[in-house]
């Protein structure tokens, strides 16, 4: 019950995304823009500080710690 | 009779809306960028667990804090003024510009001024997912928020959504689509949003760049340097994208405020070789460049996209301007009969034909004589034209000078933070105390390029204060001088110390640094005390 | 009725309802401020104070700037003339606003008396002078207000703004505003104060309750004696248009014309005067949030009174009758009406519903506040 409770609401979230994503790809290209501009800087900078803390662990592997 | 309100009463005020609007614009940017890199920092916690990344959130929350308060206070300075220095503006706009300003007041700063108590004291009262929403939701609700004040600055721009009706002598609401989706307020909204974000990655960066250098935390530095240099390298390329579009619709919405940023006074019919001036000395009485170092072949491909699109040099739009001006003077006398009779359907007819360029007719009132359109014949018809052409032109040296200064830090901080980037990401940007120290250095960057930026797109505005349906010095209240000395002298005083005790604070929190502590699990000493504490941020706190 | 007549008068009673709001929670936050220096003798017992409404005061202040944007987009015209032609007191309004948040956030940063001292003093001034300022501009509305608009529509101020701070009815209508405040302040203070700021607050606040009956009483009299506006051939349907001439006459006691022709209306300030004195007898009788709530009614019966009396009107001129601003020409487009409608409906309940969740979210686990104690005032 709780698994498609879950299953549903992340299907209503995902139905209302790719409709903002129609309206606004159609009406507003910039809007749109930085719907997934902004997305992907904060995906790609988490990304970039967790590849520092894999870089850290490499480093401390080898003995010198960089922290 | 028409009177003109004081020309100096009007200077004092848009002196005053400006210093307050600068002002305010000092806080807004680090708040919509600083949330999304909290937002990130905090995302990292929550996906990978590790403590210090929590540890961080909670820093740089610290800082966050401090900016926020005024922010918030100074934005209710704004949303006074059009009422009491901008009457005639606030009640010719009012029915389509004060919607979206009231739109974001029940959608954004109501979310965020909520969310972000919870933010800050509600570490321990929920699960790390529900505090990482919370914190987006702040993210999101400060976003949203410059997003309906641009939407309601992008009409003043480029009106679309609504038109003037004869027979309630203002502009009208027509369209909601048009005015949420017009071009204008869409391009700004995303560059003023994403130079929000390199305002705050540039904050975060130097700030880790002093503790690398006092060798304070490098633990906190080191991944907060890496996280803004990303940030700041990605929003910086977005930011110069975003403005090149927003030249490419001012090209077509503004062709005035294009031809001043530029400084072309004279149209170049050969597209393709035309030159972009890099440096410019517009003098406005010659109506020429006294000195100019142009770049050729850049200027068309650069602002309109093309090879051979011709850009309107500032003394054609002069004389362009004309017929609108000479059909505005027409559509004024026909509006005012037809006030005066609303039987009197010649009169409106008149003005329908006329209607587009109303605005062109307010303009004319301040040259025509004894500022009665009605007096204008054919003997004074061309100095009048003349005159009120001349008047359709922004101030170019402004202009042309603070959209270069925009510009020029830009680019500066695109470069810094590609090789910030770079070091960061080969670990080595500790071998670098130089370009640590440049990067410190550059901390007051972003706000000159946004306090620049806002100069160059209200100042490109004039004389209009909604292009080309109200000029500005007709928007202003009728006040007498003394009102507004006293009104500029108290806003001096206040803010003077408003902003001694905000960078007191901010240095001082700064300098202090994050708690030491060695362990990554352990948690943080209680935050240090929350003297930043943001004066809205306890709405949703029950202390009984 | 036509939908356009609906949505305005709809929006004058939004309009009404926030003006209510304000003047119930801001001013209990502006009463305890001002009351702050005299219920509390010690720097202990005046924290105490300021931390009764330490935890509401910026919520408040969040709606206070709601109500300015939904006055903006419901009202251009009465936003654009009354923020302009009260402009000395308007800028002086927003200068204790702005104030007061600093106040709450530095008064007690640094412990010493003269520091702490000057934020009190600000705390009297920011706390008092907004709601002398609330009342009084109601009092000059009332009396009409010198302004008249060119054929354009830009607007023209006559009166100098000494006029309006000297004109004895108005700082009649201040007093009373201010008295109220001090009244809902007190009852707030007894809620969730202990002596001596109880004791104190309950016997300011009973005095204060008894004197804005008297004053509303006398105010109520005045007025009836004043010039009052009458709107005759009223269009509730025309186009919102300021500079178009309505049919407006001048008559002595014609504030009085609604109550008038329904007598049941009488009701409403009737039921004011009882609350104003019924809660001055729950204040001594240590009823303290029965006194509240008969606060809240009397601020509801005062401004529906003046409401009521004024319909249509929302402010005279005195310059120009014909070019008063009532509820029919006053108001925002019928297309800009029904888009502020449906905001209104969806957001409202959404944020009653996340600033539920947040309360409850935040409830509870907090300590009582302690000298060292960061998030206390």
């Amino acid at each position: 019950m709780k698994g498609l409770l879950t299953f549903i609401t992340g299907f209503v979230i995902l139905a209302f995304a790719l409709f903002l994503a129609v309206i606004t790809g159609d009406y507003g290209p910039w809007y749109f823009a930085w719907l997934v501009g902004t997305t992907m800087i904060v995906l790609i900078s988490a990304s970039g500080a967790a590849m520092f803390d894999r870089q850290d662990e490499e480093l401390n592997q080898k003995g010198i710690s960089s922290r | 009779m028409d009177m003109l309100i004081n020309p100096t009463v009007v200077e004092l005020s848009r002196l005053q809306f400006a210093l307050t609007a600068l002002y305010h614009f000092l806080f807004v940017p680090l708040t919509l960028g600083l949330t999304f890199i909290l937002a990130t920092m905090e995302t990292v916690y929550v996906v990978t667990g590790k403590q210090i990344y929590k540890e961080m959130t909670q820093f740089w929350g610290k800082l966050f804090a401090i900016n926020f308060a005024l922010g918030v206070a100074t934005g209710l300075t704004m949303e006074f003024e059009f009422g009491t220095n901008w009457s005639m503006y606030s009640h010719f706009v009012g029915d389509i510009f004060g919607t979206p300003l009231a739109i974001e007041g029940l959608m954004a700063f109501f979310m965020e001024s909520t969310f972000v108590g919870v933010m800050f004291f509600g570490w321990d009262r929920m699960s790390p997912k529900a505090h990482l929403v919370v914190t987006y939701l702040v993210a999101l609700g400060s976003n949203l928020s410059a997003l309906w004040i641009l939407i309601a600055n992008g009409f003043m721009q480029d009106p679309r959504g609504g038109t003037f009706d004869p027979n309630t002598m203002r502009m009208q609401f027509t369209s909601f689509v048009g005015l949420i989706f017009n071009p204008d307020a869409q391009a700004k909204f995303v560059h003023t949003s994403i130079a929000g974000f390199v305002t705050g990655s540039m904050f975060v960066m130097a700030v880790s760049a002093y503790y690398l250098l006092t060798k304070k935390r490098r633990d906190i530095a080191l991944r907060s340097f890496r996280l803004a240099a990303i940030f700041g390298v990605i929003s910086t390329v977005g930011v110069i994208t975003l403005g090149d579009a927003l030249g490419y619709i001012d090209a077509h919405a503004q062709p005035t405020k294009l031809a001043a940023m530029e400084a072309i006074w004279e149209t170049n019919p050969h597209t393709v070789s035309a030159s972009w001036n890099l440096i410019a000395f517009p003098s406005r009485t010659e109506q020429k460049n006294v000195f100019e170092i142009g770049i050729p072949y850049v200027l068309t491909p650069l602002l309109t996209h093309s090879e051979d699109t011709v850009i309107p040099g500032i003394k054609n739009l002069e004389q362009d301007a004309k017929p609108h001006i000479e059909n505005g003077i027409k559509a004024m006398i026909a509006l005012k009969a037809y006030n005066a009779d609303h039987n009197d359907t010649a009169a409106l007819a008149t003005f329908k034909q006329y209607e587009k360029d109303m605005g062109y007719g307010f303009l004319a009132k301040e040259f025509a004589p004894d500022q009665d359109l009605a007096k204008v014949n054919a003997s004074n018809l061309p100095s009048v034209l003349d005159k009120t052409a001349k008047a359709t032109i922004p101030n170019v040296w402004v202009e042309f000078w603070a959209f270069r200064l925009m510009v020029a830090a830009g680019f500066f901080m695109l470069v810094l933070f590609a090789f910030a980037a770079y070091y960061s990401l080969k670990n080595e940007i500790e071998k670098h105390p130089l370009f640590l120290k440049i990067a410190l250095w550059s901390v007051p960057l972003p706000w000159i390029a946004c306090e620049f930026g806002w100069i160059t797109a209200e100042n490109g505005r004039q004389p209009w204060t909604v292009y080309g349906w109200l000029p500005t010095f007709v928007s202003a209240s009728s006040h007498s001088v003394s009102y507004m000395i006293f009104s500029l002298i108290g806003f001096v005083l206040l803010y003077s110390t408003f902003i001694a005790a905000e960078l007191y604070l901010m240095f001082k929190y700064a300098r202090l640094g994050p708690q030491e502590s060695h362990h990554h699990g352990e948690e943080p000493a209680a935050g240090g005390g929350m003297a930043g504490k943001p004066a809205f941020a306890k709405s949703s706190m029950n202390r009984s | 009725m036509d939908a356009y007549v609906f949505l305005k008068v709809l929006w004058w009673l939004l309009l009404g309802v926030l003006l209510m709001g304000l003047a119930i929670m801001v001013g209990m936050d502006m009463g305890v401020g001002a009351l702050m220096r005299f219920v509390g003798k010690t720097d202990g017992e005046r924290r105490e104070a300021l931390n009764i409404v330490g935890p509401h005061w910026d919520g408040n202040q969040v709606w206070f700037i709601l109500g300015g944007g939904a006055i903006f987009a419901a009202f251009p015209s009465l936003y654009a003339t009354s923020f302009s032609v009260f402009y000395i007191v308007m800028i002086l309004l927003l200068f204790s606003m702005i104030m007061r948040p600093v106040a709450f956030e530095y008064r007690s940063k640094v412990p010493t008396e003269k520091w702490r001292n000057t934020w009190d003093w600000v705390f009297l001034i920011s706390g008092a002078l907004p709601m002398i300022i609330y009342g009084a501009a109601i009092g000059n509305i009332l009396e009409g207000v010198g302004f008249h608009f060119g054929w354009d529509g830009q607007y023209y101020q006559t009166e100098s703004f000494i006029w309006y701070l000297l004109n004895p009815f108005a700082i009649l209508c201040g007093v009373l505003a201010l008295t109220m405040a001090i009244y809902q302040g007190s009852a707030m203070l007894m809620i969730r104060g202990v002596d001596p700021i109880y004791s104190r607050a309950k016997k300011i606040g009973s005095v204060a309750g008894v004197l804005s009956a008297i004053l509303f009483v006398v105010g109520g009299i005045w007025i009836s004696a004043k010039t009052g506006y009458v709107l005759h051939d009223a269009d509730p349907s025309m186009p919102a248009n300021i500079s178009a001439a309505q049919n407006v006459t001048r008559e002595a006691g014609a504030w009085l014309n609604n109550y008038h022709s329904a007598p049941i209306l009488w009701i409403v300030p009737l039921i004011g005067i009882l609350a104003m004195l019924a809660g001055s007898f729950a204040m001594r009788a240590q009823k303290a949030g029965l006194a509240w709530w008969l606060g809240a009614i009397s601020w509801i019966s005062i401004l529906g009174t003046v409401g009521i009396s004024m319909f249509p009107f929302l402010m005279p001129s005195s310059d120009n009758p014909a070019q008063s601003i009532t509820v029919w020409n006053g108001t925002g487009s019928q297309y800009n009406l029904i888009w502020m409608t449906i905001f209104t409906a969806i957001f409202v309940p959404t944020i009653l519903a996340y600033t539920t969740w947040c309360f409850n979210v935040m409830r509870g686990k907090v300590k009582a506040p302690a000298a060292s104690d960061d998030h206390a005032y």
